[in-house]
């Protein structure tokens, strides 16, 4: 059985350094689909990184600046990345290696395949 | 607000849950409804009917997924408007403990889920061994039931159902 973000997400896992990426509802922070590599905590990165998403679009509402388009987390070992819309956000973990203007480029164009 | 418990093992693995999740109450008891330990709950009349109901829920629910699935169904989730609640079946070496939790906006289900599953790992790791383990479903049911709502509020000491009030006023 195909997913109708299947498509999205096997275009995001064929950059350099992709590591995983997966659709997530931004409220409960489920994973509705998911392409990623053995060994990335798809439940766990989808659940943290969906909260964090969440709180980051409330404190940027509550900021007046509307709302986020896309959201970096740089760590010592990779970055991960989210972007969202109508409740449901791209969660992306790449390497440090990977060129994330490309991703960045991608996800939010994947962003309108959401709606 | 800080956790209570009857029993002293569950309480860090209980800490541990509510500061991770960060959840509005928890509750972990027996499937006899007698409580473990909670956090969130000011009352003791409150705990004591959250267990009866958790312990009626989970019964219901385990009952109806043997009927349609042939296995109990392991976990529970109800999304209320603003206030959410999830029940989970807590492996144990007897046999298995019920957890409640209500949480809201500031937590997720996936949150939820992912940190209970911490937490089973936890309650297994704290423990006690089988021998050393007071029994989990006495004879004396009622009084049991409410010697543990006695710990949690201050009215009997941990462990000392002898000696403290058996009955708790809420």
């Amino acid at each position: 059985m195909t997913s109708p973000f299947e498509e999205l997400l096997a275009s995001l896992i064929r950059h350099r350094g992709v590591l995983g990426c997966m659709v997530v509802g931004e409220s409960d922070g489920i994973i509705v689909d998911a392409n990623v590599q053995v060994g990335i905590q798809a439940n766990l990165v989808a659940a943290l990184a969906a909260a964090l998403y969440r709180k980051a679009r409330l404190s940027s509402e509550a900021a007046g600046l509307t709302s986020v388009n896309f959201l970096q987390l740089e760590a010592e070992r990779g970055q991960i990345c989210a972007a969202g819309r109508d409740g449901l956000v791209i969660v992306t973990v790449a390497e440090p290696r990977a060129q994330i203007g490309l991703i960045r480029g991608a996800m939010l164009q994947s962003v309108e395949a959401l709606a | 607000m800080r956790t209570r418990v009857a029993e002293p093992w569950v309480e860090l693995p209980l800490e541990r849950f509510v500061d991770d999740a960060r959840v509005l109450f928890a509750l972990l008891l027996h499937p006899s409804g007698q409580v473990m330990g909670q956090f969130g709950f000011t009352r003791a009349v409150d705990v004591m009917a959250a267990c009866a109901l958790a312990a009626a829920i989970h019964a219901s629910a385990g009952q109806l997924g043997r009927e349609l699935d042939g296995h109990p169904f392991r976990e529970l989730y109800h999304a209320g408007r603003e206030r959410q609640i999830f029940i989970g079946a807590v492996k144990s070496t007897r046999e298995p403990l019920i957890f409640l939790t209500a949480f809201a906006g500031e937590s997720s289900l996936g949150l939820v889920r992912i940190y209970f599953e911490e937490l089973c790992g936890r309650l297994g790791e704290s423990e006690p061994a089988l021998e050393t383990r007071p029994d989990g479903l006495p004879v004396e049911l009622e009084r049991d039931l409410h010697r543990n709502l006695a710990i949690l509020f201050g009215r009997a000491l941990p462990q000392s159902g002898a000696s403290g009030p058996d009955t708790p006023t809420a």
